[in-house]
Order: C-alpha cells, then structure tokens, then sequence
C-alpha cells in the first residue's frame, strides 16, 4: 500500500490529498517581465526576480486554500521539455512549431549524445520547499515524452534515444532526491501516442525510479486511452494522475474492468473549460472515481495543468477541488 | 520518366524571422479586437502568397497554400458544414500538434464553399499549378465526436454523408482553378478493412472532380496492406508516406504501379536532412516499376510539422536531389 510507502518516507497526508498537475497561470507582471526579456529591456536576474515573486505567490496561495502536496506553478518554464532541452547537453533549440491554433512552441532538436551536466530543477524546488511546511512535489518531464517531442538527428532510432534520456534524467531525480524531495511527478504526456511503445516507456521510467527513495507520480494525458489502458499500470510509479473530466474521453469503464492496484490522482476539473464547475458536480465525479477505486488510494486534483486558464479561473478550479475532499473528509461515509 | 516536386500539404505559417511573424501577430491583434476580421483575412492571403512564392524558389512545380489559413487539418472544413460545430482538443495522431474534434450534431449539409476563393487566389498568385488539400470523409468521420443519434457507431453512413457534402467543395476547388486535389485519409491505415468505404466516397468525388485530377494520399502508418487496394481507387495519384516501412517499396516492387505515385520519402518528421544515398537507393528500385511517365516526389507529410527553415530546406533537397539523380548520373 503506497500510504505505508509514503508513511515510510515521513510524509502523512489527509485522505484524498489535494494536488495539481504542475503549471499554474502566469501573473500578468511575470508576462510582462518575460517579454521585456525577449525584447532584451530587463536583463536574467531581474526576470528571475519576478518568477521568484510569482513562485511565492503561489507557493503562499496554495498554502492557505488548503492543498495538501504543493506544486511550483512552473513560473520559471516555457513549456515542459523546451525547460529541459536548455540545461542538458546535446540539445539545440529549434524553430517555432505551431502546437495548435495559435500557439506555438520552440521543439529541440537532438544533435548529439544528450547529458545531464548540472541540476535542472534543484534550485527551484529548494525556494519553493523553502516557502512551504508542506511537501512540494518535484516536477520532471519524462523520457520517453522528451524524446517524442524532440527531433532526433543523433540517436539510430526512437529506442536508443528513449534510453539515452533515461539514464540522464535518472541523474535529476536523484538530485531531487538528494535534495530532500520525497514526492517527484515524472510526466509522460506523450505516452498514449504509439500504444506499442508503451513496454519502452515503462523500461525508461524504471531507469529513472527504481531503487530510489521517494513517491513517484505520473500524469499522463489527452490521447487514446483504451489503447493503452491496462498497460498503463506497468509504469513504475506509485500513483497515476488521470484525467477524468475532459468531457471527451470517458476512461472509468476501463478503469472498472482492469481496477488499478496504484493510487489514482483523480483529475475532477476540466482544465480546457472557462467554466468553474459546481461542489456538487466535484463530488459527482468524485463518487464515481469511489465506486471503482478505494478511498484510501484516492488523490484528487484537475485533470492536467491549469497554465492556460486566467489566475481567477485557475484559483476557483483548485478551490472547489479543495471544498469537494473537505466536504468527505468530514463526511467520509456518504 | 519524370519526377514533379510538390509539397505535401501544409507549411509553416510562422517562421523566426521577424517578417514571417506577421500571421501569429495578427492572429493575437484579433483575438484582442485590436484588428478586423479583413485585416487578418489579408494577413492570411499575404501569407499564402508568401509561402507559394517559397515553394517556388524552392523549385516545386505544384504548390500548395500551405493551408496557412486552417485551424487544423481535421476541422477546418468540417466545421464549415451545417450541424457540425469544433469541439475539444485532442492529439493529432501521434504528433504533439492539437485539432479541434468536430462535432456532428444532424446531417453535416454543404452551404457554400470555403477553400474556392483560396484557391482561386493562389492561382492568381502563382505562376506553377496549384494543388488544393482536403482531409477526406472517412478520415473526418473517425476523427468527430458524433451526437445526432443516426449517425451514432455508424460510421460508414457518416462517412458517406460528409463524402456528400464535400463532393460540393471538391467540384468548387476544381472550378476554381486546382489542377490536383489532394484528399487526405491517413485514419484507413489503422483500419485497414475500411477501404472499401474510401473507394465508395472516393467515387462521388471522381464524378464532381471536373478537369482537375485527384490524389488520396495517406500517412502516418504502413500503407504496404492497402497498397493493392489502392491500385483500385478512382483517383489518378496514390501519395505515400515511405517513412514507415521497407514492406511497402517491397510491394510496389512486386505488384508496380499503374497510377501516378507520389513518392513521400522525405521525411516530414524530422529536422534531419535526408541522405542522397538512401533517396536514390529508394527510386532505383521503385521508378523501374511505374508505368506512368511521371510520378511525384514530396515530403512524407505535411510540412508544418518542421520548423519553416527546415521545411524550406527540405524542399531545397528535394530539388538539388532530383536533379543530380536525373541530369548528373547520381552524383
Ligand atoms: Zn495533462
């Protein structure tokens, strides 16, 4: 049971903790300080400032709405493997790549053997841990997700670049480990994209966990869900974040017919819609998560990172997340 | 035998130099309010001409308009039929770009058509043949959340009624001036026993297709199953993508063809340059086996899945490769 697991670890947590997948809005002063930097108006330290100032923001904001495992927010990040490709040797960054509508994003390109040369996120996850009693959970990229949205000129194939990434961010989780983080989210968003790559997957995460000492979290999300369900369960971590109110994929049938032996973050706030849902449709969805998956094996959370909605929007979906475990808390029978 | 440069589909609207920033700007600026829905409308043609007048520097000889002014390759045209509204977000494939799902909410019905004037205008503003893109029926019928209840875990009915609908479109971009039309159904390679089906709605097209020519194209996945079946379709030009597969040139070494081919080999995954040997390994086995006097050499896909510096060199490679293959004894 993974509560002995993290009891173990020294880390006590209410039922249903509450978490977030990993990005939160950027203030408006923060966007402004970002485009004054690529405009070359402010320089490093002074952006660094303003992420700092951000970071504790939602540090502090997160403390007192009553969430339970805290996240940086990724104030520091453009997007989740453009942040990586920087610090690690044997990636430059490319062009602009369109990601939909839009927007669009910097993809790297792998051109030679890629190395972890220093701590990526270390910096970070000690200010934010500095600000906070409770744990905050360190945020990595995976690698099967970095090689799949990274272009590949060095690597024979998919496989050896996979591998290749593995062994190198292994070396970040054991810093973060070394660094007194005991919660690590290692993200592999892109892992439903070829349902059979899925066993190289679970080989990469299991170079980047096994045999250290710390919770492991994987949020997977946006994709084809039936091709890679049950499979999914194989992925060396202790705890699935699923998303389970995009109102486009139902995967509860495929959770009630293969019922996961993991913990499950349960995903009750569409992070696409503008709309705050209500207590009560929280709790619907939450009921149903019940009916499958065992209370004490139950985290909740919105469905995947809240960085595209508005500061507003974003503090109102985590709240009613935080109001709806609350309310079981202190009724847990109903 | 011949070797004609086209593109695949699309091209990066955005590029990093500043003055290939103007679509992604003025795209903000709208959203804002800060601009009219004409500024942006001549933002997008002055993009479309921009990307036309790359190609053809490149050296291509049938361009596209880089669908510069599409959303997404699946809703795009969806969306413009009655009782089909853009729903949410979902993975393209399996790359990292997002398309809106359409949603069929009754018949999808053909108002009016949507790319004529496009093409139109990109005949206007080129001096090669123009080749306008369409993603195909069944691709769009797999790809939609469907909530009228007739069409419901019905997907042959669906397909047949967007096949309806479009043959409109196809006969509009025909009149407009496309000398090819380009109708996309990568989604037949993961179900392959859905061909049938592709042929049936690729039938009505042939009627409504005037003088221009039609290609179904497919990527994306090994087309080395449905390559005989493809041999049977109504259309004049089979494009595949050559990036998956040995079993696929094994086949058309086998089976050879009698349809124009498009020849996907350059890769449109990745930012690597393609190697000459392999590209001219790759044609001397399978230029032997067509029997028509001129097939296409094109990208694997679309390009806007490449940086716009990359896209333009791959297209550049295209050229410098084809003519040392043809005019330079393979040198
Ligand atoms: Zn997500």
């Amino acid at each position: 049971m993974s509560r002995e697991h993290l009891t173990k670890l020294g880390i006590t947590l209410p039922e249903f903790p509450v978490t977030s997948v990993g990005s939160f809005p950027k203030p408006s002063y923060l966007k402004k300080a970002r485009e004054d930097y690529s405009a070359q108006r402010i320089d490093q330290e002074a952006l660094e400032r303003e992420e700092e100032r951000a970071t504790q923001f939602w540090i502090e904001w997160q403390d007192q709405a009553g969430v339970d495992v805290l996240v940086d927010g990724e104030m520091y990040r453009g997007d989740m493997v453009t942040f990586f490709a920087e610090t690690m040797r044997g990636f430059e960054i490319g062009g602009l790549i369109r990601s939909n509508g839009n927007r669009y994003y910097h993809k790297p390109i792998i051109t030679s053997a890629v190395e972890w040369v220093q701590p990526i996120t270390i910096e970070w996850f000690r200010f934010a841990q500095s600000l906070t009693e409770k744990p905050v959970k360190g945020m990595l990229t995976g690698p099967y997700t970095v090689m799949d949205w990274s272009f590949n000129e060095h690597y024979e194939n998919r496989r050896d670049t996979t591998i290749g990434l593995a062994k190198e961010i292994r070396k970040e989780v054991e810093a973060l480990v070394e660094a007194g983080c005991r919660i690590i989210q290692i993200d592999e968003p892109a892992i439903s994209v070829r349902p059979e790559e899925m066993p190289l997957a679970v080989e990469a995460m299991q170079i980047c966990t096994e045999g250290l000492d710390a919770y492991f979290i994987s949020h997977v999300c946006v994709g084809s869900f039936d091709q890679i369900y049950p499979q999914l369960l194989e992925l060396p971590v202790h705890n699935l974040d699923l998303e389970l109110s995009n109102p486009d994929v139902d995967i509860m049938p495929l959770l009630q017919a293969n019922v996961p032996q993991k913990d499950i973050s349960c995903g009750l706030v569409d992070v696409h819609s503008r709309e705050v849902e209500s207590q009560d449709e929280v709790d619907a969805r939450l009921s149903k998560a019940l009916e499958i998956i065992p209370q004490d094996r139950i985290w909740v959370d919105p469905d995947c990172g809240l960085k595209t909605r508005t500061v507003e929007e974003a503090q109102a979906k985590l709240e009613v997340v935080v109001a709806a475990a609350h309310a079981r808390r202190e009724s847990p029978s109903e | 035998m011949r070797l004609v440069l086209t593109n695949n589909g699309s091209y990066p609207r955005v590029g990093d130099r500043p003055q290939e920033r103007k679509l992604r700007v003025a795209h903000t600026k709208f959203a804002e309010g800060r601009i009219s829905e004409r500024d942006l409308k001549d933002t997008e043609n002055w993009v479309s001409s921009e990307v036309i007048r790359e190609q053809i520097a490149a050296g291509i000889e049938l361009v596209t308009d880089g669908m510069v002014r599409w959303h997404d390759p699946v809703s795009h045209v969806a969306v413009s039929l009655e009782n089909v509204r853009a729903g949410g977000l979902r993975r393209y494939f399996d790359s990292n770009f997002l398309y809106r799902q359409p949603i069929v909410e009754g018949e999808p019905r053909w108002v009016k058509s949507l790319l004529a004037d496009d093409i139109a205008f990109s005949v206007k503003n080129s001096t090669r043949f123009v080749k306008g893109m369409l993603t195909g029926p069944y691709t769009t019928a797999r790809m939609s959340i469907v909530n009228a209840p007739e069409y419901k875990d019905d997907i042959p009915k669906l397909t047949m009624a967007f096949a309806e609908a479009f043959a409109n479109e196809i006969e509009a971009m025909a009149q407009a001036g496309a000398k090819v039309i380009q109708i996309d159904e990568p989604m037949v390679l993961r179900h392959p026993g859905d061909v049938g089906l592709v042929r049936e709605a690729l039938a009505l097209f042939a009627e409504k297709k005037g003088k221009a020519e039609l290609a179904l194209c497919t990527y994306f996945g090994d087309a080395a199953k449905l390559y005989g079946d493809f041999q049977d379709m109504p259309v004049e030009i089979i494009s595949l993508d050559f990036t998956y597969s040995e079993d696929l040139i094994s086949n058309i070494e086998m089976v050879g063809s009698s349809k124009v081919l498009g020849l996907g080999i350059f890769n449109a995954r990745n930012t690597r340059m393609d190697s000459k040997d392999e590209i001219f390994h790759f044609l001397d086995r399978v230029l032997p086996r067509v029997s028509t006097d001129y097939c296409y050499l094109n990208p694997s896909c679309g390009l806007e899945f490449l940086p716009r510096d990359r896209a333009r060199k791959k297209l550049e490679l295209m050229t410098s490769l084809r003519y040392r293959y043809l005019h330079a004894g393979g040198q």
